[in-house]
């Protein structure tokens, strides 16, 4: 609770933010919901001397759905507002779910998408599903932007493909295509406790059988992980039987904490592949 | 670019301005700066909702903003919820009615979180006045009477209202 004192800058834009970034490098902090910062700080285990407060910028709330089948969703639209969107429930039904099983009331009345992606906690809800939705972001430097896959901005245990003076500015992830089920699964010790493990699934599916499929886990590796393999097994396969098609899961490396074992998370991470499979599969067939 | 920042907020309906460290949570400044001590410092990680107030209607974790960032905003605590002559107002009421605090620690933070409940409007079963206190830890009373008292709340705010409806609707018949 006894922090050190730093100096605050308030930005009105996001080159603003990005140049005092570049300024103070490794000394500054940005901020906008504060929801994972703030511990950090009341711990001691950040100390900035710098904090920009992206919060009020102008830009960044926006969340439209587009002609071409994309919901863009702006870097500082809330857990909360996205969880409650009824056109993004309608376009992408996935991404107002995971938000919904992010912390509390209060942290999802704070916290940010832009914030959850770039703080890129290996447990945490969006950066799983934005990797499930093949998602795409738009980062940008205030003066420059590029777009950078989920699936290569993730790159481990919160560390991620932003440069120093780089802010996530939107997020770009497909609408549920006609036919498709979804489904977002997570196991935690406390109902708003970091997730022991979690899974998201999008199915496609005809007469009983996948077409097509997405999957992912989070929270046993230090990062989402699709599961490729998974997909493919499951292409042909009859929705009665997915759950002999997928065994033990690969390509995940769980650690042993005090929430669980390694052992339990991977065991898990299966369990939940396969409620996320069985449940998206019965939208999908709703769906078609 | 300072340390020390100018920020205005109006708590409980009393404009406060103060200078002090840009550091400050709102629940440090608050406590420290303008003498509100009901929320409470819990956990610092916005999990045990002890700090838990009201920030332009909405429920945050006092110890994980900074009040810099919500500077004009309007904020609520429990204090905020005394009825006008400085009585408890109806929540607190049902909350010692009902032996719904304990050691106290969390009871202006569970305020909070019932207050932001019950001014949905919409009544809330009582699943889904658990679900509502679902961030807010309790280590004394097991819940229960916590969640009788939101529902006695809840019971009393309906009927004072539907004799609001009553009297009116007497009133346009004379």
């Amino acid at each position: 609770m006894f922090t050190r004192a730093f100096r605050y800058e308030r930005a009105e834009r996001y080159s603003d933010a990005c140049d005092l970034l570049r300024e103070h490098g490794d000394e500054a902090k940005v901020i906008a919901g504060g929801q994972s910062l703030l511990p950090m700080i009341n711990l001691g285990l950040v100390q900035p001397g710098l904090v920009v407060d992206i919060s009020r910028l102008a830009e960044g709330r926006e969340l439209t759905v587009t002609g071409d089948g994309y919901l863009v969703l702006g870097a500082l639209v809330t857990h909360a507002r996205l969880a409650a969107d009824a056109a993004a429930r309608a376009a992408q039904p996935l991404l107002p779910a995971a938000a919904g099983q992010i912390g509390n009331t209060r942290v999802r009345n704070r916290g940010t998408l832009g914030g959850s992606l770039a703080h890129g906690d290996p447990a945490a809800e969006l950066p799983l599903v934005m990797v499930a939705l093949g998602a795409t972001y738009e980062v940008t430097t205030g003066h420059a932007s590029r777009e950078i896959r989920a699936e290569d901005f993730h790159l481990g245990f919160f560390t991620t493909g932003l440069d120093d003076d780089e802010l996530i500015a939107s997020v770009r992830a497909p609408v549920l295509g006609p036919g498709w089920g979804w489904s977002f699964q997570e196991v935690a010790r406390r109902d708003g406790d970091f997730a022991m493990a979690s899974a998201a699934a999008l199915i496609r599916s005809a007469d009983g059988l996948i077409i097509e499929s997405r999957v992912a886990v989070g929270g046993v590796s230090d990062r989402p992980v699709r599961l490729a393999d998974v997909e493919t097994a499951l292409t042909g396969c009859a929705v009665a039987d997915l759950a002999e098609r997928v065994g033990p899961i690969q390509g995940i490396s769980p650690a042993d904490d005090t929430s669980a074992s390694a052992r339990y998370r991977a065991r898990l991470a299966r369990v939940l592949v396969l409620r996320a499979l069985a449940e998206a599969a019965g939208r999908a067939e709703e769906a078609a | 670019m300072s340390e020390t920042v100018t920020v205005t907020l109006v708590v409980n309906g009393r404009p406060v301005t103060r200078a002090a460290g840009a550091h400050l949570t709102l629940l440090r400044w608050l406590r420290d700066e303008a003498g509100v001590t009901d929320p409470k410092y819990g956990c610092g990680e916005g999990i045990c909702g002890a700090c838990t107030v009201l920030v332009d209607g909405e429920p945050v974790s006092a110890c994980i903003v900074l009040a810099a960032q919500v500077d004009g905003a309007e904020v609520t605590t429990a204090a905020g919820l005394l009825d006008r002559d400085g009585s408890l107002g109806p929540l607190q009421r049902a909350f010692h009615e009902h032996h719904a605090a304990q050691c106290g620690f969390c009871t202006p933070g569970m305020l909070m979180a019932a207050a932001a409940l019950l001014s949905g409007g919409r009544p809330a079963s009582r699943e889904e006045i658990r679900a509502a206190l679902h961030g807010n830890l309790c280590r004394c009373t097991g819940y229960g009477p916590i969640v009788d008292a939101v529902e006695a709340a809840q019971v009393e705010a309906t009927q004072v209202e539907a004799a609001q409806v009553e009297a009116a609707q007497q009133g346009q018949r004379r």
